[in-house]
Parts: C-alpha cells; sequence; structure tokens
C-alpha cells in the first residue's frame, strides 16, 4: 500500500517535470531585454526594423517603477535568452544584483551612465539644509523624465548595443538618430509650452517629477513619499497641509501607479485639486508611448495650474 | 457634522485637533477601537487569537477577489469573502479530528497565498498594498458614517449573543443542556467577528489590525475581577489606546496605526504584574 502510494506519487512528479520541459522554447537572434517600461519604449526606438533584433521587457508593462519589485520566477526565464540586459541604474534595479552574479557574461547597458543624479529624498530625513546625500549615497533615478537626458539614455543605449552587437552598430545608430531628432522636438514643444508656468510650485507624492521640474522652470516645493506599504507620518500630513495653504498651491500631482490616499486626505483638507501626472513608467508599449505620455503630462499640468 | 466638528473644537483646542483629517480620524478611532474591543474580550477567552489573525489575512484575497471580478470597491468583496472565510474554518474546525491551530495556519496560509497570486500577476502589489498598511488619517466623513452603523449593528448583536457565548465559553455541555446551540453560536460570532474585521481593516491594516483586537482584551483580563469589567475594561483601554496613539503618532510623527498597537501593548505590560494567579 505504503509502497504504491510511493510509486503514484512519484509518477505525478515525473509527469509535471516532463510537461513543464515541453513548454520551453528556444529562441534564436539577438535578444535585448530591458529592465522597466522607459527602457523597454527607447530600446524599442532604437531597435526598429532590424532583423533578427527582438527587444523584451522583463517587468510587466503595468508595474511602473522598481522600487519594491521582487523577480519572477518568468523574469529568471527571459534573462537565461538575453544577449544583452538595458538597466536605467542609479539604484533602479537594485533587485537585480542577484542576477547580475548569475551570469556574469551578460553585455549590461547602463542608460543613465555619465549623468549626474539628484540625491533621493527617500532616507526621509528633513533637514535639506546642505542639499546633499550622505546616508548610503541615495540616488533619484528618475532621469528620463527630463527629455534632454532622456536623449543622453537613448544615446547610451544606442552606443551599448552597437558594441555589443556590431554586426548591427550603423542600424543603431541611425534609429537613435531619428528617434533623438523627435525627443528634440518634444522638448522644445514642451519648454515652449511650459514656459509660462515658470516658476510655479507643484506638490507631487513621489520624487521621480524632480528631473521634470527641473527642465521646465517649475519649483517642486514639496514631495510626499507615498511608496507602496508605506504609511506616511501624521505630523508630515499636517505639515503639508499647512504649506499647501500657504502657498496657495492650487493642485496635487499623483501618479497612477501609487496609492493615493494620503494625497486624497490632504485634498480634503485644503481643497485642493488632485491631477494625475504620469511619469511614464506604464503604458501600451507603442514606440511613441514615452512622447505622448510627456505631452499629456504638459497639458494637465497647464490645466491645473492656469486655473 | 459640522455642529461635530465645531464642538471639537471648543472642547479640545489642541494643535492636533486642529486639521479635520485629524478629527476625523479621532473619530474613526472612537468608533473602531470600542468595536474591536468588545469582540476581543470572547475572542480571547475562546482562544481565537489566531483565528482572527487568519481572518484579517483574508482581506487580502478579498481584494483580491473584488480586483478579478471588477468591483469598483472592493469592501464588498472582502466582506463577502471574510464571512464565508470565517464559516468555513468553522464549519472544517467542527468536522475534523485535527486540532484548530493547525486548520486555521492552513486556511491563513491558503488565504494569504491566494491574495498574493492574484494582486501581484504582473508585479503590480503595490497598488492594493493600502490593505496591508491601513491609514486611519484617509477616513472620510461617510466613511465615519458606515463605521457608526457597523458599531450599533455589532453591539446589538453582541447583546443578543453574550449569555450564551458566555456560557459556551465557561461550560459547553452545561450550555447545550440549557438549550443553547453551541455551534449557532460560534457561527454568529465568528460572522460578528469576520465583519468587525473588515470594516476596520481599511484604516486599521491587515499587519495590526488582529493586535487591536487582542491586545485591550488580553490587558483588560490582567486586571478585571469579573466578566462585566472585563469587558468594561476592555473596551476603556481600547479607547486610551486609540486616542492616546494619533495623538503621539502626529508628535513623533509616526504612522498612526502602528503608534496605536504600540501604546496597546505597553499597556498590556503594565498590566502584566497585576494579574492575579
Amino acid at each position: 500500500m505504503q509502497c504504491k502510494r510511493f510509486a503514484a506519487l512519484t509518477a505525478l512528479l515525473l509527469a509535471c517535470l516532463l510537461a513543464g520541459g515541453c513548454s520551453a522554447q528556444s529562441s534564436e537572434g539577438f535578444q535585448v531585454v530591458t529592465s522597466f517600461y522607459p527602457m523597454y519604449v527607447f530600446a524599442q526606438n532604437v531597435c526598429a526594423g532590424i532583423d533578427g533584433v527582438t527587444v523584451t521587457n522583463m517587468a510587466d508593462r503595468s508595474v511602473g517603477c522598481l522600487h519594491d519589485y521582487q523577480l519572477q520566477t518568468r523574469d529568471m526565464a527571459t534573462l537565461e535568452e538575453a544577449s544583452a540586459l538595458i538597466v536605467n541604474g542609479g539604484g533602479m534595479e537594485q533587485f537585480m544584483d542577484k542576477v547580475f552574479s548569475l551570469r556574469t557574461d551578460l553585455p549590461v547597458i547602463v542608460a543613465s551612465e555619465g549623468i549626474d543624479m539628484l540625491p533621493s529624498d527617500e532616507t526621509h530625513e528633513h533637514d535639506h539644509d546642505d542639499g546633499h546625500a550622505h546616508e548610503g549615497e541615495l540616488l533619484n533615478a528618475h532621469v528620463w523624465l527630463d527629455p534632454e537626458l532622456a536623449i543622453v539614455q537613448v544615446g547610451n543605449i544606442a552606443e551599448g548595443l552597437a558594441a555589443a552587437d556590431p554586426a548591427h552598430a550603423q542600424a543603431y545608430r541611425d534609429n537613435a538618430a531619428a528617434y533623438i531628432q523627435k525627443l528634440t522636438a518634444l522638448d522644445v514643444e514642451l519648454t515652449e509650452q511650459l514656459a509660462p508656468l515658470a516658476g510655479a510650485n507643484i506638490i507631487t507624492f513621489h520624487e521621480a517629477f524632480a528631473y521634470f521640474a527641473r527642465a521646465f522652470g517649475l519649483n517642486v516645493a514639496g514631495v510626499i513619499e507615498s511608496e507602496p506599504g508605506e504609511d506616511p507620518g501624521t505630523r508630515e500630513i499636517a505639515e503639508m497641509c499647512d504649506l499647501v495653504r500657504s502657498l496657495g498651491v492650487p493642485a496635487l500631482f499623483v501618479e497612477p501607479q501609487y496609492p493615493q490616499r494620503a494625497a486624497e486626505t490632504i485634498a480634503r483638507e485644503t481643497g485642493a485639486a488632485l491631477y494625475t501626472l504620469d511619469p511614464a513608467v506604464t503604458g501600451d508599449g507603442e514606440m511613441d508611448s514615452y512622447e505622448r505620455a510627456m505631452r499629456e503630462n504638459a497639458r494637465v499640468l497647464t490645466e491645473a495650474l492656469e486655473r | 457634522m459640522n455642529a461635530v466638528y465645531a464642538a471639537m473644537d471648543a472642547l479640545l483646542p489642541f494643535e492636533w485637533l486642529h486639521y479635520t483629517f485629524m478629527k476625523n480620524a479621532l473619530l474613526a478611532l472612537l468608533l473602531i477601537t470600542p468595536l474591536l474591543g468588545m469582540l476581543g474580550t470572547m475572542a480571547v477567552d475562546n482562544k481565537m487569537a489566531f483565528f482572527s489573525d487568519a481572518l484579517g489575512h483574508s482581506a487580502l484575497t478579498g481584494v483580491a477577489l473584488g480586483v478579478v471580478l471588477g468591483m469598483e470597491s472592493q469592501m464588498l468583496s472582502m466582506l463577502i469573502f471574510g464571512v464565508f472565510w470565517a464559516a468555513l474554518i468553522t464549519f472544517v474546525k467542527h468536522h475534523s479530528k485535527m486540532s484548530a491551530d493547525t486548520i486555521i495556519s492552513v486556511f491563513s496560509s491558503t488565504s494569504i497565498a491566494l491574495g498574493l497570486v492574484v494582486l501581484s500577476r504582473g508585479g503590480a502589489f503595490a497598488k492594493y498594498s493600502n490593505v496591508l498598511v491601513g491609514d486611519v488619517l484617509s477616513v472620510t466623513q461617510g466613511d465615519l458614517l458606515a463605521l457608526l452603523v457597523a458599531l450599533l449593528v455589532t453591539a446589538a448583536c453582541w447583546a443578543l449573543l453574550f449569555n450564551p457565548l458566555m456560557m459556551t465559553s465557561v461550560n459547553a455541555p452545561l450550555a447545550q443542556s440549557r438549550g443553547v446551540h453551541a455551534h449557532l453560536v460560534e457561527y454568529a460570532f465568528t460572522t460578528l467577528v469576520a465583519v468587525a474585521v473588515m470594516v476596520s481593516i481599511r484604516w486599521v491594516g491587515v499587519m495590526l489590525i488582529n493586535s487591536l483586537l487582542i491586545l485591550p482584551a488580553a490587558a483588560s483580563r490582567n486586571i478585571a475581577r469579573n466578566a462585566a469589567a472585563y469587558l468594561r475594561d476592555s473596551v476603556l483601554i481600547a479607547l486610551f489606546c486609540g486616542v492616546t496613539g494619533l495623538i503621539l503618532s502626529y508628535y513623533l510623527n509616526t504612522s498612526a496605526g502602528a503608534a496605536i498597537v504600540l501604546v496597546a501593548a505597553c499597556v498590556y505590560f503594565a498590566t502584566l504584574p497585576l494579574r492575579r494567579k
């Protein structure tokens, strides 16, 4: 009896293993893997129309910023097949440290290479007097929200791919040049559109918009970290309410990927309106989705601040 | 509602109450803490601390269910699933020879895993982390009304259930002989706990809800000399912890829920030496 049961269980286990094995796929060509959505969109543009080069995004397109991301089984499979990996850098992909040690042969392209990053607020210390980040030197890695820095990132991606896949080097560079032209046009357009708003105070709920604000002359008067799973302190909310009132800030800007309860509390308290800004970390996967998100942000800002 | 705010301003002219959201949070705590303090006494008496913990975690699955079904607000799916889950645990407990803690553990892990699998599909768990860390500061006036109704209904059911429950927990065979249907009473009580947990979990969070249910009752048990005092002290301790924790969280700039639970833990340890052997 015991023996039979054991045999049955063993057979079941084997069947499972074999069934799993059948679905494994093989792939050919040059597989570019990106760590998250903005990198995916940039890489798509750089690799557009090149035969034998495919771009795969690791995290699902609905994930958003990767602060609390955990590698999933499927991601490991994707990485196993990868020929090159594109990451944003600056601490955005902390969860991948383990991966790098597993596949030391994988060329890693750091898109933010050479960009001077702002210090992060994430340490939560409230004395910003000296303007430097000390504790562990956390950086604010959301550089792609400044179109000029996005252009640098696209350039880095193209150069990185050209080095990793010399056969298509020229194609990568041509694609990048074409895309950079579009991004330059976007930058000019947004600068013009947002010029009347220069110096306006905005309050956001995630430090992602620091670069956007700097690029277009907006002043981030306050940031409430509402990292997932983190409760903002009671006093912090009260102080933010006072700040909103004293500056007369008409609108609070939240991000679609984050819980918005703290923002709703402050909006109710102060009567400020809630608007959504998109840090372009989720989208439909189309080539122009970064540009569309940025244009939409400019439109929302204009609408919110010109009230 | 404005009259209430005006009264609070007049009676409690403190800095921390100057904000409307703090007033709402205080009112919410004045409703939630007695509710949980009251139910906690029976949960402690009937050795159900682990059961209520499992129920709290099933909220995650309730939310997942609501998301899958595309519900606008996950409150309803949480309530329905919580009541269903509570009944299921009780049912299996009655019909299995295995010990209660094993069964509860099985159900608890199942619901956590199920909730996580559904909600983390594609890695978008961040959006729903609201449930894990509740935030009493985001209570609105409408929520207050819902909490008031929940408190009144629970108190009414409590009054009906108190004697049979008491009897069952003290001496089940005796209760049976007096015509108390012990299983029925247990189902009714677990349903009540499920409703109370689900109604307040949005404001307290999965992590902390059970502490609010168990700690005041446990502290009260340390000092109470009879059943009436036990209930009264549990409610009073719960109220005290709620208000003190909220004030502390304002001055120390911490999250409100955790501060409340810490105060409750301090009260428990302070009353521990007073316990009679």
